[in-house]
């Protein structure tokens, strides 16, 4: 066990960590180049900037924006609270940050986690059976869409379990391994998955913008490129 | 010509073998993704798009049916999955060892109805979290089906006579026939109102060439006249161009290619007659077609100028004289969708309402978040969906007028007005006017000579 342990908490976390991190650089990157390309390219460079900006602020904290489907909205704002807060700040994660980055940070006090974690549980579990039952969001649904929210589930539920021994009926450790390798799994899903959202979302405001201004003769060199220039309409 | 595959729209047979198609689509596809700058929104949106389905609560279209495919999420997953497939790294390899999807004319077909069934009024994107714009990709998807014949036949044949046709113009209005209509409004002038006010045509160095669309001048004589009567108060330097009075372009309902070629036709007239400004009449889609002209021709191309935005400087300026008289009826206004929903024109036209009409109501919602007319992106021209139109994708916008309970629908937009005409006809509103809002500063601009008087000349 103790092997396992350290073999998920070592070389699979940092492999797993390694690839999401290199994983959202790369779309980063990708997608500032590909920016700066369009960008360069449009005939017409006057972006509203203050609007783009405004959008991507609004959106990053979307308090005031619940009000289309608002029980759905609410589910996954408190699902995002917790799925960004706890990984981050809880006392427990900020040693392991400490130890592999170097870096440490203030904590969470530990009730503020508990509740925090408890709400991403419920939240997880809620967001699962509204895309399950939602008029809108089932045809839409893909495999990832509900399973990632349940893995995620399982991580916090994990977590959740090796912070309070009360609660949990296993032995700490397959807990703790369950807790690291579904993490791992999940951090590894990152960049390969609609999950990489999380890094792509500021910037996808600007996108949509810079999507409409086009190179001034893209039209004209598709029709050369297709052959059609002297085609008749 | 007839078409061999029934859509709900009539398209012209291109002489593609059916079986050419799809790989004449992904052709197509690679061309416009090699020139133009689309691949940045199709990676992200194709990578990241949650499913979350808030689009589908902002569709006026999916609200009326509640189809999964009129979920605007779904219908963007038409083109994205195509894009994933063929032109994402991760998709070609996936394909490779999986197989899976592969483009049919079956499913070209599927795309062919659902991106005929958006208006791309971009409701949707302001309600996406992730900013996703389904408008933009029923714009590419459908420039990319006309590439391969798919496209109705209305609006192909409406550009033919635009860009290849002897009179240069949308409605096949000739010249003649355009300056008789005009002198016929000049006799109005004089007999209803008493003065004598020119449509001047081809003034060199003028600093308005007037673009309305140019079915205004068979079908909308009191919006013409309105701006007419506007330009004369102020003492406007303006102009019709006679090689080009036309600024529809439905280029932006199918083709950038086509697009850029209307675009480019403006900015040469306006640079033939030594013109500086383009003075868009009340049209949605030529306004916003117009906005590219910096796209097309430059930051040296003319700037553009809506005629709202010039009546409402002018009217705040005082510049404007007006009766003491109100409009009296109950009056709302419809935000058409291409110059109201990213906010670049919502106020002028409100302010001028409010200070000419006495009972002005608000449609709810307005501004940036009305409800498309159920007949942009072309729709309002392919008379064969017209049940379709005024069915689901117009009946939002029925309730909302009814809502307001207004007399009259003021719509600056040439293709809304028809479209929200025939909503009236088709849903027990024919009491209900709908008309621009040139036709109500008509009523009440004061020329400063007393009405009807017959021939005396005018002091002006």
């Amino acid at each position: 066990m103790d092997f396992w342990l350290q073999w998920a908490r070592g070389p699979v976390f940092w492999t797993a960590l390694t690839i999401m991190l290199m994983g959202l650089a790369r779309q980063v990157l990708l997608t500032i180049w590909g920016a700066v390309r369009v960008y360069q390219r449009a005939g017409d460079r006057t972006i509203p900037t203050r609007q783009v900006v405004k959008a991507t602020l609004k959106w990053l904290v979307p308090v005031g924006r619940l009000r289309n489907r608002w029980l759905y909205s609410l589910t996954t704002f408190l699902f995002h609270v917790g799925v960004i807060l706890v990984p981050l700040f809880l006392a427990g994660h900020v040693e392991l940050w400490k130890r592999g980055l170097g870096l440490s940070w203030p904590a969470l006090p530990n009730s503020a986690a508990t509740v925090l974690t408890v709400v991403a549980m419920i939240a997880a579990l809620a967001v699962v059976i509204q895309r399950a039952i939602s008029r809108d969001a089932r045809p839409l649904s893909r495999f990832q869409d509900y399973a990632l929210p349940l893995l995620i589930a399982a991580v916090f539920v994990s977590g959740f379990l090796v912070m309070h021994p009360a609660w949990n009926p296993f032995s700490l450790e397959p807990v703790l391994l369950v807790h690291a390798l579904t993490a791992d799994l999940l951090l590894f899903l990152v960049p390969l998955t609609k999950l990489s959202h999380m890094i792509l979302l500021p910037f996808t405001q600007l996108i949509s913008e810079l999507a409409w201004h086009f190179p001034p003769d893209a039209g004209s060199r598709v029709a050369v490129a297709l052959g059609k220039e002297n085609e008749p309409i | 010509m007839t078409t061999q595959r029934k859509y709900s729209y009539h398209v012209e047979e291109k002489g593609l073998e059916l079986s050419e198609r799809p790989t004449r689509f992904l052709e197509a596809f690679a061309a416009i993704l090699d020139h133009g700058n689309y691949q940045i929104a199709l990676d992200t949106y194709a990578r990241m798009s949650a499913k979350c389905g808030r689009c589908a609560a902002a569709c006026q279209l999916y609200e009326a049916t509640e189809e999964p495919q009129d979920i605007p999420c779904q219908r963007s997953e038409l083109l994205l999955r195509v894009y994933r497939r063929y032109f994402m790294q991760s998709g070609v390899l996936k394909a490779r060892f999986f197989g899976g999807f592969t483009l049919t004319d079956d499913y070209l077909d599927e795309m062919a109805e659902a991106f005929y069934r958006c208006t791309a009024c971009r409701r949707c994107k302001a309600t996406c979290p992730l900013g996703i714009d389904h408008g933009l990709i029923t714009h590419l998807a459908r420039w990319i089906m006309a590439e391969v014949g798919i496209v109705p036949r209305a609006l192909v044949v409406s550009v033919r006579e635009q860009l290849d046709g002897e009179t240069g113009n949308t409605s096949a209005i000739p010249l003649p026939a355009l300056k008789d209509t005009c002198e016929f409004l000049e006799e109005e002038f004089q007999d209803i109102y008493n003065i004598e006010i020119k449509y001047p045509f081809d003034v060199e160095g003028a600093e308005y060439v007037f673009f309305p669309a140019v079915s205004d001048y068979i079908m909308e004589a009191d919006t013409l006249m309105g701006n007419a009567a506007v330009m004369h108060v102020t003492g406007g330097s303006w102009t019709i161009g006679t090689q080009n009075y036309d600024g529809i372009n439905y280029g932006i309902f199918y083709s950038d290619h086509i697009m850029e070629r209307v675009v480019k036709n403006i900015a040469a007239e306006v640079d033939r007659l030594k013109g500086k400004k383009v003075l868009v009449g009340e049209c949605g889609h030529a306004t916003r077609s117009a906005w590219f002209l910096p796209t097309f021709s430059g930051p040296e191309g003319p700037q553009v100028v809506h005629c709202m935005e010039y009546a409402h400087e002018m009217l705040e300026a005082g510049r404007i004289p007006l009766k003491p008289e109100r409009i009296p009826e109950r009056v709302t206004y419809h935000d058409p969708c291409n110059i109201a929903r990213v906010g670049r024109i919502t106020e002028q036209p409100r302010e001028i309402l409010k200070t000419i009409c006495s009972n002005y109501v608000e449609m709810t919602p307005n501004r940036t978040e009305n409800y498309c007319c159920g007949g942009g992106g072309g729709a309002v021209s392919i008379d064969e969906i017209r049940a379709f139109r005024t069915g689901p994708l117009g009946k939002r916008k029925v309730d909302q007028i009814r809502e307001t309970g207004a007399e009259i629908v003021v719509s600056p937009c040439a293709n809304c007005k028809k479209q929200l005409k025939e909503l009236c006809q088709d849903n027990d509103l024919e009491e209900v006017e709908v008309m621009g809002l040139h036709d109500l500063l008509l009523r009440v601009i004061d020329f400063g000579v007393p009405e009807g008087v017959g021939e005396e000349e005018s002091e002006e």
